[in-house]
């Protein structure tokens, strides 16, 4: 039994210590600041330097366009 | 270490910042503007409103919204679904990530059952926008290989402004996605850095800038490669404008695959118009029956428009409410944006559970006579399309200024159920209802729409208008020198509020708050409710 | 080249929209009906008892007025008009037939709608629905229009006759005014042209302005004069060009890209004759007004029209026009402000050089050009590159 509420009180410690994390989290908007400063930056640097098609080089088809549906 | 100020402390009302800790800091005491760091937007903190909505805010919005974000991506394609489209595509890792802070600007400084109905307008936009980016990633071929799996063999793309209901017939096999919503017109909202790639993209190509910055960046998605290949065919239509028509041309162009042109008469008044457009709906049928092979369901179509007619009803309900009392519990930005998505989407179930909870607090406000917007100095009409980089301006309007933005011009479009009784009458209805749209119902068919503004002002019981100045809208542009002369002859206090739609550039945040400051001192002769909102660098937020 | 015997004549017509031969034909009791588009076909404005005048605003300076009430951000043209109708300049309308068919103009036949501008106590202004599309549907539904809006309309407000031989008679003369525009037009086609494109640009316009029953005679007669014309000994130009873009009702513009050195031996644009001055064809059984419906849809090459298959066909289109006009370049040019033209003139100049191999130069432009030194400069380097191609493919064979 003693056990048991010694589990249960660490767990109810580490979940309020979880619940308070999040709290701060929360409170002092560090899921913002963590995205802004971090994520974003990081992100926009990878799709800046991204290989893509170049749309120009498309073929734009005039004389038949009368498109197939090809399932 | 800073020293503690003794005699601060000693002249602390203790009563009053265990009332102000409790309940939150009464308007006007606020000082949300201290809040923002400089520049970013970012929160020093965030706002404490009392334990209450304090802890409202951080469960059932903050951690709720999390933790549902996480789960539409399990239910609607798995995080590997997820990780790849958010690697490839810009607006997907630009837009998703911060949405949060997306409710916080859209709801700061509300409480009670205010943040609460707003908040569960939020969600139910995060809901749809996850299913609709998963849906396209789950067919996307450039995140498989180049292979066209089965998924997009079953999914249609159609412009952003095609109303989602033309395809109800066939929604138990085949999935509808707008090819613009989620990655031009929900990133707008949520981060509106992200756009500017795609205006700078089709401007790059030779475009000049004067034509209108939605259909800009509708088509710079494509110019970009920022489009996911996940249908077989394409639906587009003539709404909202002139460029929406034009910009198609490019998306054609590099779509490549065949496409339906669906398009919505000018002149909808005229009696005469209206078989026109059900037959051009019957044709659309008609197209995707000979595309797919399989035949058009009408037993789906009216279960889908019986549902699609609850949500209208509902609505007509909430107008009442908002027009006649001052019970109504949702903010201007939630109102303005809810509406038009669901509007414009079509049925989704999602809808119908947030009326269902929205339902329960508008009847306890309404039963408790609730005050949801107590510092209402003015009740704002806001007409004509609204700059999707500051939706949430009227949130900062009430908390600065008590403006309270009742009802907009998008929510009114439309306004009517649909027959389900006969296919015959139901076409007709559809057609209507698909003339109707958001742009379009006040701004074609003749200019006398555009002055149903009077006649929604005296029905909202409104004293004031935000009159949209989209200044690359050709439509609304050709037409200002009326509004003014009507103003005038009318008497009425309206703030033109200048903007570019996407595009923050042309006109900040920044200089739209100075615009309403200057007219609320100067005109109105009014002292701000909250002194420190009235000028702030948010010159890079999201 | 020798003088056109008409050139002045028709200049002096082309100064303001109430031109001599337009207050004749009123003076003769007929009503002026105003449009500003294609879509609204003209035949049916040239019905016995009246006529019609596409709308113009020559000699337009700054629009102040119409920029109050339109704003500085529209499309220059459909201000001027506006400008135009406030200082009195459409108080000879009778009657302005209207199209939705694009914002500005629309916004501008709006005004006249709504205002008190159009000093005539039995003015009206009637809006006509244009489809998007040249599908079954869409020509029943622009027949129905046209009855409804304009020939009930005409019938009822005019007495105008409507009937089908009224229609006939109105469409054998439109087709006579499109055949002599098309002959003239022919002489475009010649390897050394014996017409230039500014006087093209003028007759063309006359031919829009004015009443046709007025002006044919002295169509037939220029007609009859270019037979004989000789080109100069001397050739006067370096480069040929087709001109395509949005509204251009300015023959000063094609005037300044021909001092510049090109001649201009093609005019796709709105208020030119590619498309525009195709004879209307009524068959065996057809009633005339079915066949004008299908005409001006049919032959229309707006940026409006939505399918697929249309809009890639304009661009085939132009450079079919290119070919047959055996231009050496083609010069697009869009009005600032204007949405369709803005992204056809982008995808124009993207989509020719490279699948077609025709030199373009794309410009956007005013209604009034006053900057024409800028626009001068573009030309004149334009027409010096596709020279330079020229004499490169010359040395290449």
């Amino acid at each position: 039994m003693r056990t048991l509420f010694k589990i249960l009180g660490k767990a109810l410690l580490i979940l309020g210590g979880l619940y308070a994390l999040l709290f701060a989290v929360f409170f002092f908007d560090l899921d913002g600041k963590a995205l802004f400063y971090g994520v974003e930056p990081f992100l926009v640097k990878h799709y800046d330097k991204m290989q893509r098609r170049d749309p120009l080089k498309q073929t734009y088809e005039t004389e038949t366009p009368s498109y197939e549906y090809k399932v | 270490m800073k020293k503690i100020d003794w005699k601060k402390l000693k002249e602390t009302d203790w009563k009053k910042a265990a009332k102000d800790f409790w309940y939150g800091k009464p308007h006007g005491e606020r000082r949300l503007g201290d809040l923002y760091m400089p520049k970013t937007g970012l929160y020093k903190h965030r706002e404490w409103r009392g334990v209450k909505d304090t802890f409202y805010y951080f469960h059932n919005i903050w951690l709720y919204n999390y933790a549902h974000m996480v789960m539409d991506i399990m239910k609607f394609g798995g995080p590997v679904t997820f990780a790849k489209g958010l690697w490839r595509y810009r607006w997907m890792g630009q837009t998703y990530l911060p949405v949060l802070h997306w409710f916080d600007r859209g709801l700061e400084g509300m409480r009670g059952e205010a943040l609460r109905a707003s908040a569960w307008h939020y969600r139910a936009m995060v809901c749809v926008s996850i299913n609709q980016f998963m849906n396209m990633f789950k067919a996307d071929a450039n995140l498989h290989g180049g292979q066209h799996n089965d998924a997009w063999k079953h999914t249609f793309a159609h412009k952003e402004t095609v109303w989602g209901g033309v395809f109800y017939p066939w929604q138990d096999r085949f999935t509808n996605v707008p090819m613009e919503m989620i990655p031009y017109f929900v990133t707008c909202h949520v981060n509106n850095h992200t756009v500017l790639n795609y205006i700078d993209a089709v401007q790059s190509i030779g475009l000049p800038g004067d034509p209108c910055p939605m259909c800009q960046a509708e088509a710079g998605l494509f110019v970009l490669d920022d489009m996911p290949d996940y249908a077989p065919l394409v639906v587009t239509t003539n709404e909202a404008c002139d460029g929406s028509v034009a910009s198609t041309a490019i998306q054609d162009w590099y779509l490549d695959i065949p496409l339906f042109a669906l398009p919505q008469p000018m002149q909808f008044d005229d009696p005469l118009v209206q078989e026109h457009c059900a037959n051009e709906i019957r044709e659309l049928w008609k197209f995707i029956e000979d595309q797919t092979g399989v035949p058009f369901d009408w037993g789906q179509l009216k279960k889908r428009l019986e549902r699609q007619n609850e949500l209208q009803r509902f609505e007509w309900e909430k107008w009442d409410v908002a027009a006649n009392t001052n019970h109504y519990p949702i903010n201007g930005v939630a109102q303005a944006l809810y509406r038009i998505y669901q509007s414009q989407y079509g049925d989704h179930y999602i809808w119908h559970d947030t009326d269902k909870r929205v339902r329960k607090i508008l009847e306890k406000c309404v039963e408790q006579k609730i005050d949801t917007f107590p510092k209402t100095r003015h009740r704002v009409i806001a007409w004509s399309c609204a700059p999707l980089y500051y939706s949430h301006w009227c949130t900062w309007a009430y908390n600065c200024w008590g403006l309270n933005c009742i009802i907009n011009m998008d929510s009114l479009m439309f306004d009517m159920t649909i027959r389900t009784d006969n296919l015959d009458d139901c076409v007709m209805d559809m057609a209507l209802y698909h003339e109707w749209a958001p742009m379009r119902r006040m701004a074609v068919g003749g200019m006398h729409h555009i002055f149903e503004l009077w006649e929604n002002m005296e029905k909202f019981h409104c004293d004031m208008v935000m009159m949209y100045d989209q200044l690359q809208c050709k439509g609304m542009q050709g037409v200002h020198g009326l509004f003014e002369d009507e103003f005038r002859a009318r008497n009425i206090h309206a703030i033109w509020m200048p903007h570019a739609l996407p595009d923050k550039r042309t006109v900040s945040r920044s200089e739209i708050r100075t615009i309403i400051n200057d007219y609320m001192t100067t005109v109105m002769q009014e002292e701000p409710l909250d002194p420190s909102l009235l000028d702030f660098d948010d010159s890079e937020s999201w | 080249m020798r003088d056109l015997k008409h050139l002045i004549f028709f200049e002096n017509l082309l100064q303001e929209a109430n031109n001599d031969l337009v207050k004749q034909a009123r003076n003769e009791g007929n009503k002026a009906l105003g449009y500003t588009c294609y879509f609204m076909p003209e035949v049916l404005l040239d019905l016995p008892g009246c006529f019609g005048v596409r709308l113009r605003a020559p000699r337009s300076a700054s629009p102040d007025m119409a920029t109050y009430y339109m704003s500085g951000r529209t499309c220059h043209y459909g201000r001027s008009l506006m400008e135009r109708a406030l200082e009195g300049g459409f108080n000879f309308l009778d009657a302005q037939m209207a199209t939705e068919t694009c914002t500005v103009t629309c916004r501008f036949q709006e005004h006249l709608q709504r205002m008190d501008i159009i000093q005539n106590p039995d003015f009206f202004c009637e809006f006509c629905d244009v489809p998007f599309k040249k599908t079954e549907n869409s020509f029943v539904h622009f027949r129905k229009q046209l009855q409804a809006h304009v020939l009930d309309k005409l019938h009822e407000k005019f007495g105008v006759d409507v009937s089908d031989q009224a229609l006939m008679a109105a469409i054998q003369q439109h087709n006579e005014v499109c055949r002599l525009i098309t002959e003239i037009g022919s002489y475009r086609k010649l390897d050394e042209p014996t017409i230039t494109g500014y006087e093209f640009h003028v007759i063309q316009l006359v031919s829009l302005v004015c009443p046709k029953y007025l002006i044919l005679p002295y169509l037939r007669e220029t007609a009859e004069e270019m037979k004989t014309r000789e080109p100069d000994r001397k050739r006067t130009w370096r480069v040929k060009v087709a001109l395509a873009g949005a509204e251009n009702d300015d023959p000063d513009f094609t005037k300044l890209i021909e001092s510049c050195g090109a001649r201009v031996v093609a005019d796709r644009y709105c208020y030119g004759s590619l498309p525009g001055r195709e004879e209307i064809r009524v068959e065996e059984g057809q009633a005339p007004l079915d066949a004008i419906a299908r005409h001006y849809l049919e032959t229309s090459m707006c940026p409006r029209f939505m399918p697929q298959d249309l809009m890639r066909g304009r661009k085939k289109y132009l450079a079919d026009i290119v070919r047959e006009y055996k231009a050496d370049g083609l010069i697009v040019a869009s009005n600032k402000f204007c949405e369709y033209w803005s992204y056809e003139r982008t995808m124009d100049a993207l989509i020719l050089p490279r699948d077609f191999g025709i030199p373009t130069c794309s410009i956007e432009k005013e209604y009034v050009n006053s900057a024409s030194g800028q626009l001068r400069t573009r030309f004149q380097a334009f027409i010096e590159s596709v020279e330079i191609k020229k004499i490169q493919e010359g040395a290449k064979k």
